[in-house]
This record gives C-alpha cells, structure tokens and sequence, in this order.
C-alpha cells in the first residue's frame, strides 16, 4: 500500500512519468476552470444570474467576506490566491468519495508546494504592501533580539501549514483504505463522510491561515497603527 | 512517506497556472459581473429615483393645475351663474315690458271695441227708439214724428224769435236738414213758422243720411234743432248704469 500518490506512476509522457499527485491536480484544475469557463462564459450584466451563476457568486463573495474578516480591507490579489488555495483544496478533498481518486493533497510533495508557496506570497504581499524595508522591519518586531525567533517562525508555519494538511487528508484516505480491507461495508461509508467533513475543515483552515499570515505581512502592527477615537 | 521535490515544483507551477485559470476564468468574471450588476442597479435605482423625483414634480404640478382648473371652473360657473341671472331678469323684464304693451294694445283694442259696440248700440237705440216714439204716436195721436218734431220747432221758433233775428242777421237762406226726407205737412208748418218770422228768407228741405234722426235748420248762424242724439244719450247711460250693475252683479256672484 502505498501513503502517497507520488509513488504512483500513471503514465509517462515524452519519458517523464507523471504520477498520480500531478495526474489528479490536473483533473482538479480541469474540473474548477472547466466548471468556471462554462458558467461564466456568458455573463452579461443585463442578463439575470442564473442557479450556477448564483453558486460560483455565493462561494467567491463567501470567499472574499471570509479574507475581509482576516485582513484589513478587500485585496483581489489575496482574494486570487487564498480562494484558489481553498477551492483547490477543498475540491481535493472532496473528490475523495470518488473511487479510485486519489487526492493530490494526501501527497506530502503538494502540502509542501502550497506550504511553499505561502512561505513565498507572505514576503511578496508584504513588500508589495510595505515597501521591501517596511517588510523586513517586521523580523526586527518588537526587538532586534527576537529576528532569529521571526525567522524560525516564518518557516515553521509553513511546516505546519504542510504537515497539518498532509496529516489529515492522508490519514483520511489511508483509514478508509484500512477499513476498506477489513470492514468493506459500512466503516469506509462513514469515514468518507468524516473525511468529506475534515477535508472541508482543512481546506478552510489551510486558506484561513495562509490570509492570516499574509494579512499579517501587509498590515502595519498594532503600536504604528492610529489609536480609534472612542466615543 | 518522503517529499519528492520535482512533484513539489511540478504543484506549486500547478498551483500558479490554477491561480492565473481561475483569475482569468472565475474571480474577474464573476467580480466583475457583480460589480457591474451592483451598477446596473445603482443607477437603476438613481433612475428610479429620478423618475419618481420627476414624477411627484408632475404629481404635484398636475395637482396644481388641477386646483387652477377647478378654481377656474368655479369662476366660471359663478360667472355663467350670474349671466344667466342677468338674462333672465332681462329676459323677464323685456316679457312684462311686452305683456304691459300687449295689454295697452289689447286695452285700447278694447276701448276701440267698446267704443264701436256703444256707437253701434246707440245707434240700434236710436233707431229702436224712434221705431219706437213713432210707432207710438201714430198709435195713440195718429200723428207722425216728423209732424211732431216740426211742430216742436215752430214753437220755439216762436218762442225764440228776438234771438233767431239777432243771430240770423242778414241771411236770406234757410236749410232744414233732416235724416230722411219730411212729410209735406211738416214741411208746410215749417215753412209757414220761418215765413212768418222771415218773411225774405228762402227755405230749403235737404236730407243727410248722416246726422242723427231729427230736424236741424240753419239761418246765417242761427241754428235751431231737434234729435234724438240727447234721448241716445240718455238711453246709454241708463243702459251703462245697468249693465255696470250686471257686471257688479256678476263680480258679486263671483
């Protein structure tokens, strides 16, 4: 039995072999373009939304209320980002009902890679919002003596972010595999359920996370920010 | 368990390109279709807002004429109210100027009638009265009225006879004119009476179908008659005095 979907090799092309991680992100991002492409091929503003429409609006201003709530003022760039974290994700997740898929994100090389880029879009958000000297000011927060601890943290969150999520989806899927081959029945029924809950549960803290680090980045600390006048 | 670092690249392009996808085929779509539904119905709702502003202007300005028109429609019907007032007084004073002339026309028209009734019955008095005297005397005296009237006359003659100088003068003429032509006898005893005080005077016998029944005779500007014209009249008052009675009689009844 194989714990990852690297290892998994489903075809090869021109000598590459692709495995199921990348096989199975690919049909993610099919799914989500192709679903966005169809809905949204006919927008018009003078056109009454119709019940798809009105889906794909409800999940992206629940999105972005969601990163509203988090950080300071809307960002379409975040809301780019950490939407597509989520609905990547959560697609993932979810797929897992489906037999014989296997979610791109029970692979540790896929939690590292989002865990990666998150690592990667705290500093750049950061800059673009601060300046690249605002944004390095924040590793000398509060003191200069806590740099080493702000460097520390920086990757441990990302760490987190990919082992949390990795733990979870592939443990999911590795107990309903087990159950599978002990319980074929009726266990694997409900731990796909209890997976589909997890996997949603992931998929929002994944995304929450990563707006919160960023938000982090981008907003100025507490003591710079300006005292509210209290009536 | 083991991180394969060229999946680990190969997902965070994946990840890139499903950014970018999504961006380009979700996010901006439904962002910006939101964005300009927000602005359709904003300015469907400023429009709105501009209609119903332009509305209650019309309202109102619709209310303010209609005020004005009913204002107006109460003037008129006051004025309309007041020129048919004033026609109809005039129209009532010309009717009773009208009646009031009518009934001068028809009041004269009745005095004419009147008039013409008490000539017409004057006359078929006087006739009936003369029929009648006639009748009478030649009845009880085996005379005729004419003898009677001549014989009247040469008595004042007679009796007259200083004046009828004084007033004759010089005349040499005298006409005896009588409604129908008289009998012979009377015109003897006539001429005989004016002979005697005019012995140089001429006499001469005509008749007028237009004066009364009666002798009328002429010298110069004497003149000397006798008609019935005074009995007519007589006759007419008594006739009037009963017939007022019987118009009072009738009015009592009344």
């Amino acid at each position: 039995m194989n714990l990852s979907p690297d290892e998994t090799i489903i075809f090869q092309a021109w000598g590459v072999p692709i495995n199921a991680t990348i096989f199975f992100t690919w049909i993610v991002m099919t799914l989500l373009t192709g679903a966005s492409v169809l809905i949204t091929r006919n927008l018009r503003p003078d056109v009454p939304p119709d019940r798809w429409r009105t889906m794909l609006e409800v999940i992206v201003q629940g999105i972005q209320s969601q990163i509203e709530e988090v950080a300071q003022g809307p960002s379409r760039y975040l809301l780019y980002y950490a939407g597509t974290l989520f609905l990547f994700v959560a697609t993932s997740n979810l797929l897992l009902v489906v037999p014989g898929f296997e979610p791109p994100t029970a692979s540790l090389s896929t939690t590292t890679a989002l865990a990666l880029s998150v690592l990667i879009a705290v500093p750049i958000f950061g800059i673009s919002s601060r300046g690249i000297g605002g944004y390095l000011k924040t590793y000398l927060e509060p003191s200069f003596i806590m740099l080493p601890f702000n460097i520390i943290s920086e990757f441990t969150r990302g760490i987190s972010l990919a082992i949390r999520l990795y733990g979870n989806i592939m443990s999911g899927a590795v107990i309903a595999a087990i159950l599978l081959s002990v319980a074929p029945f009726f266990f694997p029924v409900l731990l796909d359920v209890l997976g589909l809950l997890t996997g949603m549960i992931q998929a929002y803290i994944f995304a929450i996370l990563a707006t919160v680090y960023i938000s982090s980045a981008t907003t100025p600390p507490p003591s710079q920010q300006p005292e509210k006048e209290t009536s | 368990m083991s991180i394969d670092w060229i999946t680990v690249a190969a997902q965070i392009a994946n990840f890139l390109v499903l950014v970018w996808l999504l961006r380009r085929f979700l996010y901006r779509p439904i962002l910006d279709g939101i964005d300009a539904r927000e602005a359709e119905i904003t300015t469907r709702m400023q429009e709105a807002e501009h209609a119903k502003e332009n509305a209650e202007g019309v309202k109102h300005e619709y209310q303010d004429q209609l005020k004005a028109l009913n204002a107006k429609q109460s003037d008129m019907a006051e004025a309309i109210r007041q020129e048919a007032e004033k026609q109809r007084d005039a129209l009532l004073a010309e009717a009773h100027e009208r009646m009031a002339q009518e009934r001068v026309t028809w009041q004269s028209h009745l005095d004419e009638e009147a008039r013409k009734y008490t000539a017409r019955l004057q006359r078929a008095g006087g006739g009936a009265l003369l029929s009648l005297t006639r009748k009478a005397l030649t009845d009880l005296a085996d005379e005729t009225l004419e003898g009677r009237i001549a014989q009247h006359l040469v008595k004042r003659i007679e009796t007259m006879v200083d004046d009828l100088r004084t007033a004759a003068g010089q005349s040499t003429a005298a006409v005896v004119t009588s409604r129908d032509a008289l009998p012979q006898s009377a015109r003897a005893d006539l001429s005989a009476a004016v002979q005697k005080v005019f012995p140089d005077v001429a006499i001469k016998f005509e008749t007028n179908a237009e004066q009364p029944p009666g002798i009328i005779m002429r010298i110069g500007g004497a003149q000397l008659d006798w008609t019935v014209d005074g009995y007519v009249e007589s006759l007419s008052d008594v006739m009037e005095e009963q017939l007022a009675g019987g118009v009072g009689l009738k009015d009592a009844a009344q």
